[in-house]
């Protein structure tokens, strides 16, 4: 404690009786391993989320009226905008410093994402859901769902061709919910597509709600893994089942986070300079009845774009009149299916191996067929979802028909998995036999094993 | 070693390793701080300058990355490295102990100072954006809309013909042209009984009875909207500043400090009321 902060938490002390929980925080212990990481990074890229946004708030007009652009943008210079796009247009050419921070938010977005899924890759991976951790596996999934739905919006507010395309399949998807579609679907809209409402609405969404929503839900997260305390890799000569090992908070974690979060703004930053982000020079404005070729949502919703592009078409009337299509089975069924599985897949690995006690050490997926095969499979699937989001393009490079390529889509996305699955799960048990083990059902047993391994 | 530990309320250490001091890590600490307060400036003068983003883009991100790495070296510099254990199920004994277990080694102050100051001087930096939210204001605030010839209009864009404005009456007109532009609002009054005197410019009063102020309070800007004829005042309901109308609109009461500008009053050929120029004083509240 350097004297000017310990000066400080006596005077706080002598107030709010701190020194006892800020010593058990001080010392809380981090185990340290790269992979540990990632949700920090989140968590940092939601904090130049936030401060980069405010600025752009000031700038962006959530409006899609007709005004003339008069800046300095030759492009548009002169010519009629929606009026979201021409704040859009202004900010990045006549504001100074705006296309850094439109940059610098698009990018920390991406990363945001990026590092939600990844976190979570590691999540499910090592087994860290288990008990007594499912309750903040939950919040995760939540968190990822809000992180798709601020992407989403955000990928929205320019108003640009690709944003108003995106736009037009949310309100399908809307659209295509049996019975209730069209009344759902204005109320979101105000109306039909392409009402005025939509984006003042979306931008309600993006700067007020799901940020509220993500920053609590962050907040649950963290106090839970505060809580709890955080899951380790094992380690010889480690009771790891009543013991965690690592750094405490105070000094290292937080030199080390300090740094994560300084250098993850300074490669941002990089970032902003080399890669024009989202330019949206290149893309022009939103004009209802007008798409380019090149219409692909966001990269971490291209696996529901894949599964729109691949799913046969399908159509029919249930008595009385409700309508059941492709649109609602691919977009709206399956991502709600994938999502449930992997929300109850603690229970059923819990059920399979008759699993007991907590969990607090984490396992290579190799060591539990199960997992391993039902991570390769779903992941394996939404990879090739993800690509079939790309078979127009795929299409070009390879000089191979779309109907060909959305064909080979289509067998591959059913077969892959389940061989892939299959293939792993017999792998990890083969590999199992071979060191004389099984899947132990609790962890205390789990680490005589080990040990004695 | 779990029987043992498990009793114990807190922080255990296991390994510990002291980093002697260096020279070399010293002058990582330093180096990095200067070069992330430098790298700050320059991201601040280049935003400043309206250089490209390549320009502070740049600047930002080396100055994040210096300090990140200086804040890293000087951290391994003033602590042990050390690995520690924590009962996942500890007591909740009464502990009054300093708050953190790793005590920091008798270290130079001078690396924290620098990095502090480095930090400081950075975080200063990233309000260069601050500028970009508005344009400058150059003389905006210093000039109206009257100019030589401008006519009086009302709010309805009529002009307004010297014959035509009432005994004791106030009327608000505008420029010519720019009705509702706040900062050139005007009280045109037509004082009862002529005795208008100094200080008021007698030059700028038409008729011995016609006379114009600027109608924005000189104390908090609010618009000057109430005229009491049995002295001739000029009162403000914000905040009960209140004016001589015969007496070049000095203030009697009230927080206000000035008098309310007089507009050069004229009359064209045709007989509406023109300005002779814009207002001379500054209008409206202070401000610089």
């Amino acid at each position: 404690m350097t004297p000017l902060f310990g000066k400080l938490l006596d005077e706080l002390d002598a107030r709010l009786h701190v020194r006892r929980d800020a010593r058990r925080t001080a010392n809380k212990v981090f185990p340290s391993n790269w992979s540990f990481l990632l949700g920090e990074v989140a968590v940092f890229s939601l904090v130049i989320l936030v401060l980069t946004g405010i600025f752009l708030t000031f700038f962006y007009r959530p409006n899609v009226e007709m005004i003339t652009y008069t800046g300095s943008n030759p492009v548009f210079a002169g010519r009629s905008l929606p009026a979201a796009f021409e704040s859009i247009v202004r900010l990045s050419s006549d504001v100074n410093g705006g296309l850094l921070f439109r940059r610098l938010h698009r990018g920390a977005s991406h990363l945001f994402i990026a590092t939600i899924v990844l976190h979570m890759l590691r999540i499910m991976l090592t087994g860290a859901f288990r008990k007594p951790r499912e309750l903040n596996y939950f919040v995760g999934i939540g968190l990822l769902t809000l992180a798709f739905g601020a992407g989403f919006t955000g990928y929205s507010l320019p108003y640009d061709s690709l944003a108003g395309t995106g736009i037009r399949i949310a309100y399908t998807e809307l659209l295509s919910l049996p019975l209730i579609g069209d009344r759902v679907a204005f109320w979101i809209f105000g109306g039909a597509f392409p009402t005025g409402d939509v984006i003042p609405r979306f931008f309600v969404l993006h700067v007020m709600v799901l940020p509220a929503a993500i920053i609590a839900t962050v907040g649950l997260h963290l106090f839970m893994v505060y809580r709890q305390k955080h899951t380790q890799f094992p380690r010889l000569g480690v009771d790891g089942h009543n013991l965690v090992l690592g750094k405490p908070l105070w000094p290292l974690q937080f030199a080390e986070s300090t740094t994560l979060f300084l250098w993850t703004g300074g490669l941002l930053a990089a970032a902003a300079v080399l890669i024009p982000w989202s330019d949206v020079s290149l893309l022009g404005p939103y004009i209802p009845g007008e798409v380019g070729n090149n219409a692909q949502p966001d990269w971490f919703l291209f696996w529901l774009e894949g599964a729109l592009r691949i799913f046969p078409p399908l159509e029919f009337t249930i008595p009385p009149g409700i309508v059941i299509s492709g649109p609602f089975v691919a977009g709206v069924v399956l991502p709600g299916l994938i999502f449930t599985f992997l929300a109850l897949y603690p229970f059923l690995e819990k059920r399979v191996y008759d699993l007991s006690g907590e969990w607090h050490v984490l396992q290579n997926p190799l060591e539990i067929p199960l997992r391993a095969g039902v991570m390769l499979g779903v992941f394996s699937g939404l990879l090739i979802l993800s690509a079939a989001a790309t078979n127009d393009i795929l299409s070009r490079m390879l000089g191979i028909p779309i109907e060909m390529i959305t064909w080979i889509a289509r067998v591959a996305v059913i077969v892959v998995p389940v061989v892939l699955g299959l293939w792993i799960a017999r792998y990890s048990r083969k590999r199992l036999r071979r060191r004389g083990l099984d899947v132990p059902s609790s962890e205390v047993d789990g680490q005589e094993r080990y040990i004695a391994a | 070693m779990s029987d043992e530990q498990r009793s114990r309320p807190d922080l255990q250490v296991v390994s510990e390793e002291t980093p002697p001091p260096s020279q070399a890590n010293d002058a990582l600490v330093i180096g990095s701080a200067i070069v992330a307060a430098l790298a700050g400036i320059g991201f601040a003068v280049g935003l400043a300058l309206q250089t490209s983003i390549a320009v502070y883009g740049t600047a930002l991100a080396i100055g994040l990355l210096a300090l990140g790495f200086g804040a890293r070296r000087y951290f391994s510099d003033l602590f042990p490295d050390i690995e520690a254990v924590e009962p996942r199920h500890p007591d909740d004994g009464e502990d009054d102990e300093s708050v953190a277990a790793i005590a920091p080694l008798e270290r130079r102050s001078m690396l924290r100072n620098t990095l502090i100051g480095a930090g400081g001087v950075f975080g200063l930096s990233l309000l260069a954006p601050v500028p970009s939210l508005g344009p400058a204001p150059g003389d905006e605030l210093k000039r109206t809309d009257w100019r030589r010839g401008t006519r009086l209009v009302t709010t309805d864009g009529e002009p307004i013909s010297a014959d035509n404005v009432a005994t004791g009456g106030v009327a608000t007109v505008w420029p010519e042209g720019s009705v509702n532009n706040e900062i050139s609002a005007v009280i045109l009054v037509r004082v009862g009984d002529g005795h208008i005197r100094e200080p008021t410019n007698l030059e700028w009063v038409v008729n011995d009875e016609l006379i114009a102020y600027s109608k924005v309070c000189t104390h908090a800007g609010c618009p000057v909207g109430l005229f009491r004829e049995q002295d001739n005042a000029l009162f403000c309901p914000c905040h009960q500043s209140t004016f001589d109308a015969v007496r070049g609109a000095v203030p009697t009461f009230g927080p206000t400090a000035r008098a309310l500008p007089q507009l050069p009053l004229g009359v064209d050929e045709e007989g509406f009321l023109i300005a002779l120029g814009d207002f001379e004083e500054q209008v409206g509240p202070a401000f610089g």
